[in-house]
């Protein structure tokens, strides 16, 4: 099968499991390349976590290889350290091939059910396949409540150059704006997903820029809290973990740059 | 005398301390719709006392002190929105004992 046969089965599969909704997301035909993987994304984006065939699953993992690997792959030799153990890199998150990346996730930890939504848990849910969404879920139910905010849950990453990834739920901030219990929030955050990625023993690690995407924590302090809590965290533990500081919009790479450049 | 810490009021009296919701962290949260405390007797520092579920927050309400759960505020599980209350005998959470004292005086006056 090439990609376009495994799009057509993937496409038909997903289809068959959710009729109507495929109806919607298909407004024209998906004709070209870019709308079947489209209508493949959006199909697996509202996917419920149910089980799916052992086929299903083979020409998913087949498809999403070759997809993954279409484009250039960062590894952290690749990077240079700014300061000891931390590191700054601008693009998506899932070209990344690190022990572990960090997911900014809702407390639902299911990943983002918007057909093609543009963030960060949308993409690496899409690119890692629906096994992702179902290792979420039997963690959510075997705790049986919602993931807070603060805490760090892993999984692994399935289809992604990476190993693992670490959820995290940060926190929300509304038109009342930041307050210490958000900040402190955030802060718990990076420290849980830090203390996690001990736990595992892991090396490397890359974050994003938890909660200032749809969550709407100000960047700028938000790069703040997560310079200081990483720092804090390598200088009380004395992690050998490198951590990667991943942003996407050029605001948040000259936030970090400036940050990083401060001696203490 | 009344303490503060992990965005939570400590009241003592005598040996009881008293742990309930401050303002600040009621606004931030919203209104309260589910509430589940943790199972034990005893409670380290920062270990959870319970989780809920507001309008604004999912959140892990971590203990400020380490001592001996004596009673826990049931009547929030049925009733959430009692946690959103002004009044301290209806915010309160758990009440314990056997805490550290110096422990307790080195916490921020509220």
């Amino acid at each position: 099968m090439d990609q376009d046969a495994r799009l057509n089965y993937l496409n038909d599969y997903l289809g068959s499991e959710n009729p109507n909704a495929a109806e919607q997301l298909i407004r024209d035909k998906a004709d070209t390349a870019e709308d079947k993987i489209a209508l493949f994304r959006g199909l697996c984006n509202i996917r419920q976590p149910e089980s799916v065939s052992e086929q299903f699953l083979q020409v998913q993992d087949a498809f999403l290889t070759q997809w993954n690997n279409e484009r250039n792959v960062t590894s952290l030799p690749d990077l240079e350290a700014v300061q000891p153990q931390l590191y700054l890199w601008q693009g998506d998150m899932t070209r990344l091939a690190v022990d572990a990346i960090v997911n900014a996730a809702n407390s639902e930890l299911l990943g983002c059910t918007q057909a093609n939504h543009h963030c960060i848990d949308n993409i690496i849910h899409t690119r890692a396949g629906v096994q992702l969404r179902l290792a979420c879920d039997e963690l959510i139910k075997a705790q049986g409540r919602k993931e807070p905010m603060g805490k760090a849950k892993m999984t692994k990453a399935y289809n992604l150059p990476s190993n693992y990834v670490i959820h995290t739920v940060g926190p929300f901030i509304d038109e009342r704006g930041v307050s210490p219990l958000k900040e402190h929030l955030l802060a718990s955050s990076y420290y849980s997903c830090l203390a996690l990625a001990d736990a595992y023993q892991l090396n490397s690690m890359a974050f994003c820029c938890i909660s200032t995407g749809e969550f709407n924590f100000p960047n700028q302090r938000a790069a703040e809290i997560a310079i200081q809590t990483v720092k804090q965290y390598i200088r009380n533990t004395g992690t050998k973990l490198q951590v990667i500081f991943n942003v996407f919009k050029d605001e948040d790479l000259q936030i970090y740059q400036s940050l990083l450049a401060r001696k203490e | 005398m009344t303490k503060r810490a992990n965005f939570l009021f400590i009241e003592k009296n005598d040996d009881v301390y008293t742990i309930s919701m401050t303002p600040e962290l009621q606004d931030d949260i919203g209104t309260i719709g589910f509430v589940e405390y943790t199972n034990g007797d005893t409670l380290n520092v920062d270990d959870a006392i319970l989780n809920l579920e507001a309008s604004k927050t999912v959140f892990e309400m971590a203990s400020p002190l380490a001592g001996k759960v004596v009673e826990r505020n049931e009547a929030a599980i049925s009733e959430p929105t009692l946690l959103n209350s002004a009044k301290t005998e209806e915010n309160w959470v758990v009440k314990l004992k056997e805490v550290d004292e110096e422990a307790f005086n080195q916490l921020e006056e509220a």
